[in-house]
């Protein structure tokens, strides 16, 4: 009786290493594009949404300010994922730096200060993200209490936070809108014109993946989260705390996300609206896709979040264009990234076919 | 009497995270990571509604092709996270956004279709008859059965063991890929019916999107009770419980956003007490959850 | 009349950066013990673990009773009869016993109630000396225990070829001789022993046919009856010098107490008492060797030491400093090394590379890593122990277990200046690698006045390397001698008492 069977080994030399996701992407695109055609019953045309997909890729302008922000908070994703702490709580952390950066914009007086004001709402900001943060790793880091749950959680809780200021105290008095007043002019990013981005955006993500790149791969603590998430045991023998660390990732982590609220409030949002829950870019969640497309690797977080941002241009493009709706874009999303994420590992992997008899 | 009030209007809701969030746990028991159960439910709760206007509000075939089709998802999600070195999270949130699409596909045909005949569907549980101690009886029941598979037979070992370390597993003689596809089936069965619950007995209506947030909620109560069969009865209880009183709450003269919040502040609270308890080491995050799995790769 | 049982022919097994078995070929006929010998990374592990279907080969063929067969999952082993026990510990922490061993057993079904094998579990735990409660988790046991478990579970597998990677070592005497009797009933029923060791008499005694591996390659296999081991000892480590007996014992104890502990309690695992009342003192440049068979509480002993375990009465002191229930870190910077029973899960992160198991320790490296410091460090590491790595950049679980162990053996003596507390200290090194790092222990001892407390569950080790040998028994020091005035039969007698 003969029987196939596969078995993946790791190549002895490696595919360089934008080889996969090029190919992955394009065979994602491929696969996507006919299935597309497919589910819609051959009512869409795939010209049409290569052409969207295409205008989507080609304009890297109008992605600027939802690739930045994934990628800030992809890498702030990435810095807890590494320890094996997973963070679910970005749109938390998000909306706590907004609370912070909109506090100082509005009520603490320096609002229209140049310069101060910036850089206080983002030290706020991240403070209180950070803030936010810490209450899930103190529990997890000294009680062993699983953070994915309650970041999770937390996160509905921080919605209903955000309802309650804005809702009561912070309301825009002039029409009782359910949102806050527009902050100050001079609190806002300035806008690099052309683009979707703002100046300050574009430096802090700089600043940020480099930041992480070097904390991750020059320092103690940056390798002792990554010990931490395959061996705990081994920094308790070495004589470091693996609480702290766990607690230190999950805060640097809220952190990073909180720098993304500032930004998102400063450069694009200007205000609040409620319900938070149902307003939310939920950069947040879609961080969490993109640090997982890394693979968690700095290099690829920028990758994973052009793609990501890309893929949802063209999906409002795609919708504009009237190739398909909402639920249909969602099925070529789904299908593009799923074929990405099998595909990409071939740069380490090959698969062997095994005949046996 | 307004005790069985209570109980009968938490039943369906307590029934559909409870279902969902057991098969969660199994699922991830056996070292997958499931971060598409979001999705496969909102795609189980369409297929249940699909079908329901299809078969004129047929009791059985709504529900078993619901299940069926969370089973297929899963089937992929479990099938390349054990065979390939794959993320498990980007192959789960990429299921999850192609659940989202496919339930806007299969979904807004039917509901226009409901829209010419006005046919209606699910079943309402009320207080009069006693159906509702049936669902609680169901939940109880099958709690105790997944309890007893995961802890007192070799399959509960197999599945546990394909979580804590799939490579040492595979060497003491489990096949790693047919224990995470048994777990995955039965799992996602599970999840598939929690989904045609939510569906059928609790909102009995609807449109494009819902259920979006409910499977998150599942993967909270599973995961807030540490993926025990058992602790999952009690928070899928108190969940469904505040978040269906939620409004009576608000008489007391709490604000509003308070008492959205309370199920969800009540769902950690009960988390810390369990972990306060000694079967802290039972409710411990399977050691190999979401990491990839690769043959050839061990040490010694 | 030989019967050929199993025939590895031309077998080649390349990883990254590494050719393990290069065109291997050998044969191992039915009822004989066959020993395969080699240094450390010769690639033993790597071929038992080609048959046990762990690993597919690239080239070359396997056959079993003249058919030939490929084995790509270890189900498809034992369903040939073919059992590995491996040399670290391939058990699932969390489980049971019986849970861990249920997952084996082919013949009972998926729902079949963990309970139905406990007295089976039971019985053969008992042979093996091991009186253990089936249903204990398997992370409450130590090192040598768990090898004793997976022997168990190669028994009840009625196992036909049995490979056994390093795991008759440290059994205790009284039960590595039950063992061995067994083995050689064992094989006179037909079946086969694959039997890897570092111990070359123990590899002379009990075997029929000895095949040397070196670099990846058969060197020859000889007979017992022919073998000699200078010839053996040849074969393996070629022409490198040998020098067991060479290390000289200076007198350079010092008056000094580096470790002091009085009336200690500690609790194990499972909540009952493992150290009772052990008063002990290490002066400076002392070397004290704890015997005892495994279990007796020296590891509690040593975490208690170490700041890992809760001490619950008495007190510690290193160097006149109370270190009693104090943080790791803290005991760590006055300069103790630590070497623990199981390195792999408690001293090295095996999916990091060697470089950085370095850069973690506190003393190789400040806040900010200074890799090419590190490089450095790495590079003399390896050098200086010979640790075979395709770069110090390869993640580290690639590496062999006695390769791994060197790892973590060079890391800790280099970084411990006053106090080293090592359990097993060369567990798993070959012969060669073994006697160097003793004879490295003692040279800091010598010249730098370290101190050194451990624990080996091998008595030569014991006596080779102790200036005193205290001996643990359930808890206790149940006697304390002079290197020179201990007999090997009074501490044998102490330690099973
Ligand atoms: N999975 C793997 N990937 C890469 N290299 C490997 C792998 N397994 C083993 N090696 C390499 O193959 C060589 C042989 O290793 P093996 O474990 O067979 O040695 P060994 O003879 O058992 O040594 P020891 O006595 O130290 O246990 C070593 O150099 C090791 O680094
Ligand atoms: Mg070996």
């Amino acid at each position: 009786m003969a029987s196939i069977s596969l078995v993946v080994v790791k190549r002895v030399k490696p595919l360089p290493s934008w080889v996969a996701p090029l190919l992955s992407f394009t065979l994602g695109i491929a696969v996507a594009t006919v299935l597309l055609w497919i589910v819609t019953l051959g009512r869409t045309d795939p010209i049409v949404v290569l052409a969207s997909i295409g205008r989507a890729l080609a304009m890297p302008q109008l992605l600027l300010k939802n690739f930045a922000l994934l990628t800030i908070v992809g890498i702030g994703l990435l810095v807890s994922f590494k320890a094996s702490v997973f963070n679910i709580g970005g749109e938390g952390q998000f909306y706590f730096a907004i609370i912070a950066a909109t506090w100082i914009a509005l009520f603490s007086g320096v609002g229209a200060i140049a310069i101060i004001n910036k850089v206080l709402m983002l030290v706020v900001g991240v403070l209180l993200a950070g803030f936010w943060a810490l209450i899930a790793a103190l529990p997890r880091g000294f009680l062993g209490i699983d953070e994915v749950p309650v970041t999770l959680l937390m996160n509905y809780i921080a919605y209903y936070i955000v309802d309650y200021l804005v809702f009561n105290p912070w309301r825009e008095p002039k029409y009782k809108y359910p949102r806050t007043p527009t902050i100050p002019e001079e609190s806002w990013f300035i806008r690099i014109p052309g683009t979707t981005g703002t100046i300050e955006l574009i430096l802090l993500t700089v600043v940020v993946m480099a930041g992480i790149w070097y904390l991750m791969n020059n320092t103690r603590l940056g390798l002792a989260i990554n010990v931490m998430g395959s061996n705990p045991n081994v920094l308790r023998v070495v004589g470091i705390n693996p609480s702290l660390i766990v607690v230190s990732s999950l805060v640097i982590s809220g952190m990073i996300v909180g720098i993304a609220g500032v930004s998102y409030l400063a450069g694009e949002a200007h205000l609040i609206t409620i319900p938070a829950e149902a307003c939310t870019p939920m950069l947040g969640y879609t961080g969490i896709l993109v640090a997982w497309l890394s693979m968690l690797r700095i290099a690829y977080v920028p990758v994973a979040a052009y793609i990501v941002s890309a893929l949802i241009n063209a999906g409002i493009n795609i919708q504009i264009a009237g190739a398909g709706k909402a639920s249909v874009v969602d099925v070529f999303i789904g299908t593009i990234l799923l074929i990405y994420s099998i595909s990409v590992i071939f740069t380490e992997y090959s698969v062997k076919i095994i005949v046996k008899r | 009497m307004y005790i069985v009030q209570v109980l009968s209007t938490t039943a369906p809701l307590m029934l559909a995270y409870y279902l969902a969030s057991l098969g969660h746990s199994i699922v991830e028991k056996s070292g997958v990571l499931n971060l598409a159960i979001d999705g496969v439910f909102v795609l189980s709760v369409a297929v249940a509604f699909a079908q329901a206007i299809y078969t004129w509000n047929n009791p059985l075939i709504p529900v078993v092709i619901s299940v069926a089709s969370s089973i297929a998802v899963g089937l992929i999600l479990v099938y390349t996270t054990s065979k390939l070195p794959v993320s498990h999270g980007a192959i789960g949130l990429s299921l999850m956004f192609l659940c989202y699409g496919l339930s806007g596909v299969i979904g807004v045909p039917a509901r226009t279709q409901q829209g010419l005949t006005g046919q209606e569907v699910g079943y309402p549980i009320s207080p009069v008859s006693s159906v509702w101690v049936l669902l609680y009886i169901v939940v109880v029941g099958l709690g105790f059965l997944l309890h007893y598979i995961l802890e007192r037979t070799k399959l509960g070992a197999m599945i546990k063991a394909s979580g804590e370390d799939p490579l040492v597993a595979e060497a003491l003689g489990v096949d790693v890929l047919k224990t995470r596809i048994l777990a995955g089936v039965l799992g996602f069965a599970l999840i598939g019916l929690g989904a045609s619950a939510f569906e059928l007995l609790y909102t009995r209506i609807w449109r494009e999107g819902t259920g979006i947030g409910h499977g998150w909620i599942a993967f909270a109560v599973s995961l807030s009770s540490g993926r025990h069969p058992l602790l999952g009865i009690i928070t899928a209880f108190l969940f469904a419980l505040l978040y269906e009183y939620r409004f009576s709450i608000l008489a007391v003269g709490l604000p509003r956003e308070m008492a959205d919040a309370l199920p969800y502040i009540t769902a950690i609270t009960a988390m810390v007490i369990y972990m306060a308890t000694p079967l802290k080491t039972k409710l411990k995050t399977p050691k190999s959850l979401g990491k990839p799995f690769f043959k050839e790769e061990r040490t010694i | 009349m030989l019967v050929e049982h199993i025939v590895v022919k031309e077998v080649t097994k390349r990883f990254p950066g590494t050719l393990a078995l290069d065109k291997v070929s050998f044969t191992v006929y039915r009822g004989e013990i066959h020993a395969l010998l080699g240094e450390n990374g010769a690639g033993k592990s790597t071929l038992v673990k080609i048959l046990y279907g762990i690993y597919t080969p690239d080239e070359g063929e396997v056959y079993i009773n003249g058919k030939k067969l490929v084995i790509t999952s270890p189900r498809d082993a034992v369903a040939h009869g073919i059992v590995l026990v491996s040399q670290t510990p391939t058990l699932i922490n969390d489980l049971t016993i019986v849970e861990n061993i249920i997952l084996s057993l082919r013949h009972y079904n998926l729902f079949t109630r963990t309970r139905r094998v406990y007295s089976e579990v039971y019985s053969v735990l008992e042979s093996l000396g091991l009186g253990i409660d089936p249903n204990t988790e398997v992370y409450k046991l130590t090192y040598t225990q768990k090898q004793m478990i997976e022997i168990a579970r190669a028994l009840l597998l009625k196992a036909k070829v049995l490979l056994l990677d390093e795991a008759t070592s440290y059994l205790p005497l009284t039960e590595k001789k039950k063992l061995f009797d067994f083995l050689k009933k064992y094989v006179k029923k037909g079946n086969s022993v694959i039997l890897i060791t570092h111990k070359l008499p123990e590899a002379l005694e009990i075997s029929d046919r000895i095949t040397v591996l070196r670099k990846g390659k058969v060197v020859g296999t000889v007979e017992k009856k022919k073998a000699d081991i200078t010839v053996i000892r040849r074969m393996m480590f070629g022409d490198t010098e040998f020098a067991p007996e060479a290390i000289k014992q200076r007198e350079s104890i010092g008056n000094g107490v580096t470790l002091f502990i009085e009336n200690l309690w500690v609790k194990g695992e499972l909540g009952e008492y493992m150290v009772r009342n052990v008063t002990l003192s290490v002066r400076k440049g002392e070397i004290l060797g704890i015997a005892g068979i495994t279990g007796s509480g020296q590891i509690e002993l040593f975490e208690a030491i170490m700041g890992l375990r809760k001490v619950e009465r008495g007190i510690i002191k290193i160097d006149g400093v109370d270190t009693t229930n104090k943080d790791t870190g803290f005991i760590r910077s006055l300069g103790v090394g630590y070497i623990p029973d199981n390195p792999l899960e408690h001293g090295l992160s095996i999916d990091h590379t060697l470089a950085e198991n370095i850069a973690l320790c506190p003393k190789y490296s400040s806040f900010i890593i200074d890799w090419h410091a590190i490089r450095q460090d790495a590079d003399r590491l390896v050098r200086e122990y010979g640790i075979v790595t395709p770069s110090i950049n390869t993640p580290i679980k690639l590496l062999s277990g006695g390769n791994l162990m060197k790892m973590l053996i060079s890391r800790e003596l280099e970084y411990a200046t006053k106090l080293l507390v090592a359990y097993n200290p060369t567990r798993g090194l070959d012969e060669y690698t073994a006697n160097k790092v003793r004879r490295n222990i003692k040279e800091k001892k010598a010249k730098e006045g370290l101190s050194v407390i451990f624990a080996s569950e091998d008595l030569d080790e014991i006596f080779e390397l102790s200036d005193t040998i205290a001996v643990m028994n359930s808890g206790r020091i149940v006697g304390v001698f002079d290197k020179y005035r201990a007999t090997r039969d009074r501490v044998e007698e102490l330690m099973v008492m």
